[in-house]
């Protein structure tokens, strides 16, 4: 297997965009190649979660090729729901270590707050298994049914309260991020009940947005050091935990094997905090923090951008925006400018970054680790 | 009445899954079907306030532990003094599955079917009135 470098990163910024999905993508992927000193892609990798009910696009690695200006490049799309970003960052990468291909684009995506919030939400909700959707669960739903799980497990509110806080803090200092604005916790425990107990401040927003990367075999300032995918059942009936996520911990053994090094060596983290209490189970899935301990070190402000582990220095899922499909190949960007000293106004010191994206009610899971060359 | 709960078995595993699948989320075997009672304990639950269309708020969803290890999705008509293990029956109403208290008639009953032989069942009472006492 061949060394695979992160030659080039870009995004654009996320939130409420009128542009065409097309257009993001165009924005972050030239970014990145510019970034990479690379005119032109061998191949390219397209992550787009659902653009045939979003947008009413389809065959979607062609579209965006042709779109980006490289209809000749080679094109294919990965999904995986709302991990597909970081999907499409794993097939990139098999493509370059094996030597099929030497500079991989792989461009993510999502446009959809031109559609009104129930419909957004019930088209995200597909992702679920059938006879829970039949039974009204969505998203925010079933992370209802876990939280409630943590809770009797012993987290507190003021816990999942904290990482709402302490992410949209991080986003302030982040000029892509959706949210610029500092939230209290006093705010989050009033929040309205989505799904008890479960906050709407618990909850990242609906965003649009995309993120790129160039992956080369040339030596660049970022390897990629190590990469795991995780799976699990579609149904959540069908699993004996609720508090944790076997598809994260088995994605974090594979990277972890690979990068022939543990959790100790991470220095900053971008983790999937779709919903608050997500980034707690998280944290402990992937080693990073001890079992149990998650919600007390985030209480304790050990993952704040002057802890111990930065989590989420973007803003994460809650501050940065959720859209969908860029969203794991945001975390990867942010995860790259940390490492390379380019995160400005949020720069923590990090020679190695982990990267972790939930695709589904963690049905789908990565985690990818990336050290400064 | 206990209502029974259609479900299946994986040959190899002995997962119990309901409703009933063709194959084993863990093996690729086909499943035999069996049937479950529809009582259990609850593993979680939540209130949705802005549901989906088709659906009236506030919807309450629980995820239910069968008697018989398969865990069930259902809905409820309230959650006031629901608690995570909290004993409950499910009730088809049209083809919806919805969980309600156990009345102490049917924890009698579903307690005299665990309890089995004769000799066994005095032993039994004894051990959980012994267990109610001790636990207040």
């Amino acid at each position: 297997m061949l060394d695979v470098w992160v030659a080039g990163a870009a995004m654009t910024r996320v939130g409420k965009r009128t542009e065409r999905l097309q257009d993001l993508m165009a924005e972050a992927a030239h970014g990145a190649l510019r970034a990479a000193g690379v005119e032109a892609p061998d191949a390219i990798v397209v992550a787009a979660m659902n653009p045939e009910e979003f947008l009413g696009d389809g065959n979607f690695a062609s579209n965006a090729a042709s779109h980006l200006g490289f209809a000749q490049a080679p094109a294919l799309r990965v999904e995986t729901a709302t991990s597909s970003g970081a999907a499409a960052f794993y097939a990139g990468f098999g493509l370059v270590a094996a030597g099929l291909r030497r500079a991989v684009l792989v461009v993510g995506g999502e446009k959809m707050t031109h559609l009104d919030t129930p419909r957004v939400s019930e088209l995200i909700s597909r992702s679920i298994d059938p006879y829970e959707r039949s039974y009204g669960a969505t998203m925010p739903a079933l992370a209802g049914l876990v939280t409630r799980a943590l809770m009797a497990n012993g987290v507190g509110a003021r816990e999942l309260a904290q990482v709402a806080v302490k992410n949209h803090a991080n986003g302030l200092q982040n000029p892509q991020a959706h949210f610029r604005h500092a939230v209290t916790l006093d705010e989050v425990l009033e929040s309205r009940m989505v799904a008890d107990p479960l906050r709407l401040l618990h909850c990242c927003p609906i965003s649009d947005g995309a993120a790129a990367v160039v992956l080369t075999a040339r030596r660049a300032a970022v390897r990629v050091a190590g990469i795991g995918q995780g799976s699990d059942t579609l149904a959540l009936r069908h699993r004996a935990a609720l508090t944790s996520f076997k598809a994260t911990q088995a994605a974090a053994r594979e990277a972890f094997a690979m990068a022939g090094f543990g959790p100790e060596r991470v220095d900053v983290a971008e983790i999937h905090d779709a919903f608050t209490p997500f980034e707690l189970i998280s944290l402990e899935d992937t080693g990073l923090v001890p079992p149990g301990k998650a919600g007390r070190a985030t209480l304790d402000g050990e993952t704040t951008l002057h802890g111990r582990l930065p989590v989420n220095p973007s803003g994460g899922l809650k501050a940065r925006g959720h859209p969908l499909a860029a969203t794991g190949l945001a975390q990867i960007v942010e995860c790259v400018w940390q490492v390379t000293g380019r995160a400005e106004g949020r720069q923590t010191q990090a020679r190695v970054a982990l990267a972790h994206s939930i695709g589904g009610l963690a049905t789908n899971n990565w985690v990818t680790l990336l050290t400064a060359a | 009445m206990i209502e029974r709960i259609d479900a299946s078995r994986c040959p190899a595993c002995r997962t119990i899954v309901a409703p009933p699948a063709s194959y084993c989320p863990h093996h690729p075997v086909a499943m035999e079907p069996v049937s479950l009672p529809g009582a259990g304990e609850i593993v979680s639950f939540t209130t949705l306030h802005s549901p989906p269309t088709g659906f009236k708020a506030p919807l309450h969803i629980a995820l239910v532990e069968l008697e018989g290890g398969a865990r069930f999705v259902c809905h409820g008509a309230e959650t006031r003094g629901l608690r995570i293990g909290s004993p409950v029956a499910i009730e088809a109403v049209g083809r919806v599955y919805y969980f309600s208290y156990l009345g102490v008639v049917d924890r009698a009953r579903l307690f005299w079917r665990r309890a089995g032989h004769a000799g066994d069942r005095v032993n039994a009472i004894a051990r959980s009135l012994a267990k109610r006492v001790w636990k207040g």
